[in-house]
């Protein structure tokens, strides 16, 4: 799966999961400054991740990705496992 | 004669209580399963045989041999973990002998010269050679499932009331509080009962073990056991057939349940036919139902399969360092992992894999193992105990046992979206 594949998903999961116009999500939005995730939204982010993409990582590093952009990169790492 | 304790890998019927605790520390009545092997058949020479990722810790508790193969030298009563002793319990040391309750082999007396011949190829050979003994049905019952002691704990509170041999009043007892039947109480010393309270024996006696705080306007029903530093918060209705404690806090309506202890059920909410693990928190108004309104009987999964408990009044059944938020609705005869976060939103499912986080009606697996334990560790301070680590290393298999049934429902919740 090349980036722009992943990039496309990982919008479509955040749009989803954060009710975010996916236009409106750029590489460089933060989840919780720019699309308002609250803490429980993470858990719910990094679990539709791992369905999306098929991949189980690990809790406490995948929760301090902090944009969309470095989401799109752990994941990416992950894939190329 | 030694004395063998065992469990077998039928522990695994009794998740999720006995992730983290030998079955043989399950508790009913006053007393765990242990406690009435040892007061009851008063052989000092004990050893215990556990599964081998709760040996450390096992080891850690108890001044008995553990999985030790050089125990097994001396005429054996073996006896399974799981076994109901009480006084009804016999044996004859004369002739070997195997004693079962529903088709299923509680314990066995087996002569040194059979135990040497066995003990080579350890102790699962002595089990199997134990049940091709002369059989002999027993009336001392095998706790099957998480249900059985609920369903017990009525019957052993006033068996366990009268060997016990104590009652009146040793604590404070205030000329404002109430003794209302016929049975007995028994109030020991540094417990303290407000003005306003109520102890209702018409159904059975109420034992309120040390340090007990019972507030005003708190109802307790026998039969009942208070374990030691546990608070009956002010306005409870702690009706018939409860274990509690030690060290818990229970206020709103309990009714036929087992609290293991350390547990808090601080605020209004029901909870009935309940058996609860350790450190675990219920959020105010948690509830479950314990009766299903078509009056049929209730199913209870049991890792991860549902089973048939035969029985009509069946709770929840709530791993150790499980908590829930506010409002909480348990359906009839849910089963709670160890350490999850269950926050309310609709019906609930009626399993949930330990570790998980249920949020928005998804199963999430939280901030990870190491957040959960960090927690344990703060709710463990908080009542002046700590997390071993021999215990740690027990909560890191069960997580590591436990990942493939927790990932299944994890991906669901979110494959389905």
């Amino acid at each position: 799966m090349d980036r722009a594949e992943i990039e496309k998903r990982v919008k479509k999961v955040v749009s989803n999961i954060l009710g975010v116009d996916e236009e409106k999500i750029t590489s460089e939005s933060r989840f919780v400054e720019d699309l308002g995730a609250e803490s429980v939204q993470s858990l719910e982010l990094v679990a539709a991740f791992e369905a999306e993409f098929d991949i189980e990582m690990e809790e406490d590093a995948a929760l301090q990705v902090k944009t969309v952009g470095k989401a799109v990169d752990f994941i990416e790492k992950y894939l190329k496992q | 004669m030694k004395l063998v304790i065992y469990e077998t890998e039928t522990w695994i019927d009794l998740t999720p209580i006995s992730y983290i605790r030998p079955v043989f520390e399950l508790k009913c009545g006053m007393y765990t399963l242990i406690e009435r092997i040892i007061n009851t058949i008063k052989i000092k020479d004990t050893g215990l045989y556990v599964r081998d990722y709760l040996c450390d810790l096992v080891r850690s508790r108890y001044p008995y041999p553990v999985n030790d193969p050089s125990f097994l030298q001396d005429d054996l009563l073996i006896i399974d973990g799981r076994c109901l002793v009480d006084s009804d319990f016999s044996f004859t040391p004369e002739r070997e002998a195997a004693w079962f309750f529903d088709n299923e082999l509680a314990y066995a007396f087996i002569k040194k010269e059979n135990v040497l011949k066995h003990s080579e190829n350890g102790f699962k050979s002595i089990l199997d050679f134990a049940v091709g003994l002369p059989r002999i049905e027993t009336k001392t019952k095998i706790m099957h499932f998480p249900w059985n002691f609920v369903l017990e704990n009525s019957e052993m509170l006033k068996k366990d009331f009268i060997s016990k041999g104590k009652k009146g009043i040793e604590g404070k007892f205030s000329n404002q509080a109430v003794i209302h039947g016929e049975n007995d109480v028994f109030i020991a010393e540094g417990a303290d009962v407000h003005p306003l309270a109520v102890l209702d024996t018409n159904s059975g006696p109420v034992f309120i073990d040390k340090d007990v705080k019972i507030f005003p306007f708190a109802r307790i029903e026998g039969p009942c056991y208070i374990g030691e530093g546990t608070q009956i918060m002010p306005g409870a209705s702690i009706r018939e057939g409860n274990t509690i404690g030690p060290f818990c806090r229970v206020g709103g309506e309990l009714e036929e349940s087992v609290i293991q202890g350390y547990s808090n059920k601080y605020h209004d909410g029901f909870v009935g036919h309940a058996y609860i693990g350790e450190f675990v928190n219920l959020g105010a108004l948690t509830t479950n139902s314990d009766l299903k309104n078509d009056y049929s009987t209730v199913s209870v999964y049991v890792n991860g399969k549902p089973v048939d408990t035969g029985s009509l009044k069946v709770g929840s059944i709530i791993g150790d360092h499980t908590k829930t938020s506010i409002g909480t609705l348990f359906n009839t005869g849910t089963s709670v992992g160890v350490m999850c976060n269950i926050t309310a939103g609709g019906i609930l499912p009626k399993f949930f894999p330990s570790f998980v986080w249920y949020v928005n009606n998804k199963f999430m697996k939280g901030f990870g193992l190491g957040e959960m334990i960090k927690t344990a560790k703060a709710a463990m301070g908080r009542r002046g105990k700590t997390l071993s680590q021999e215990e740690e290393n027990v909560i890191r298999k069960v997580f590591e046992i436990t990942a493939e049934i927790r990932k299944t429902y994890v991906t669901k919740s979110f494959r389905a979206k």
